[in-house]
């Protein structure tokens, strides 16, 4: 995130970000929908991935008045407690109950994803 | 009971004129982000390294950096792009707290020094000649001090406990100060260094 933002910031072009965004969307909802449990260093490398487009659309809402510090303050913590909050909401796995409703949510989230994929390239 | 009676009114703060620049010193790093980040990010590193060695020590020579700093301060000119070395030291403390390794006594003492007399520079600029500097500076050192020694207080406990999960949330917390490092270094990058 934090280096996807830099590059947003910086006036870096990333190609096909609103793409990306909604693409993180697909996959990662339907890994939630189907109960992936891929090797780590995959997840990661996923998750990163994905997560340079959501940064850079951030980075490039960098206001010119704002102050860099603060900002960046701002943008770390909220999405290191975003983090933090799916992660707490993934103890839900631990129950049988728990565990179909994340994989129902999992699902909201990849169609939602197509949602906005399809309004894009309707939109095209 | 008359002694009682005949007490007067108590005030609950120093009526000793010019007292309140110590604590203007005290707050002067704690209010601003960059110094509150690398504050922050120093302790953590520093109470880390105490499973390995005693590094109590660092209690009293980050706030000397710091005070050796900020009275440098009168006399050296300021350092250009200030923010942006600080924002250096916070990708590489918080990367070092983030990796949890041990580092060699010289390699971390030499962060603290340079770390301490950087923000003792910066804290030093702050000092007008309305402020009485000797109550400032040892202000912002006794600041340094408490916020080093609740870090290195809360990290020790953490990993007393050993508690895996609280071990990761503060690997976790020196990853998001390096994030801060770094965004603040290429989103700000090109207005500090005219500033």
């Amino acid at each position: 995130m934090a280096f996807g933002g830099v590059l947003g910031g910086l006036g870096v072009p990333v190609p096909a970000v609103e793409i990306g965004i909604a693409l993180s969307a697909i996959v990662l909802g339907v890994m939630v929908a189907f109960a992936a449990r891929p090797p780590l260093w995959i997840a990661a490398v996923v998750v990163g991935l994905f997560a340079i487009f959501h940064g850079h659309a951030h980075g490039v809402e960098l206001p010119e008045s704002a102050n860099a510090i603060a900002y960046s303050v701002g943008f770390v913590v909220a999405t290191g407690t975003l983090h933090a909050l799916g992660i707490l909401i993934g103890v839900l796995n631990r129950w049988k109950a728990g565990a179909k409703i994340l994989r129902g949510a999992g699902g909201l989230i990849a169609a939602s994803g197509l949602y906005f994929v399809s309004g894009h390239l309707i939109g095209a | 009971m008359l002694l009682l009676l005949h007490s007067g009114g108590v005030a609950a703060h120093t009526s000793t004129k010019g007292a309140g620049d110590l604590f203007a010193g005290a707050l002067h790093p704690l209010t601003t982000l960059e110094h509150v980040v690398l504050f922050i990010a120093l302790s953590l590193l520093a109470g880390q390294q105490m499973r390995r060695s005693r590094t109590e020590g660092v209690l009293l020579v980050f706030p000397a950096a710091l005070i050796v700093g900020a009275t440098a301060a009168a006399w050296l000119p300021q350092l250009p792009g200030a923010t942006l070395i600080n924002m250096a030291f916070a990708i590489v403390l918080g990367a070092l707290v983030a990796l949890a390794r041990d580092l060699p006594n010289p390699v971390f003492v030499v962060l603290v020094v340079s770390c301490g007399f950087v923000h003792g520079l910066a804290n030093g600029a702050a000092v007008t000649p309305e402020i009485r500097s000797y109550l400032f500076i040892p202000g912002v050192g006794l600041a340094g001090m408490a916020v080093l020694a609740y870090g290195m207080l809360m990290t020790d406990y953490i990993y007393q406990r050993d508690n895996g999960w609280m071990r990761i949330a503060l690997q976790v917390a020196g990853s998001w100060i390096a994030a801060i490092g770094m965004l603040v270094m290429g989103t700000g990058a090109g207005t500090m260094l005219t500033n």
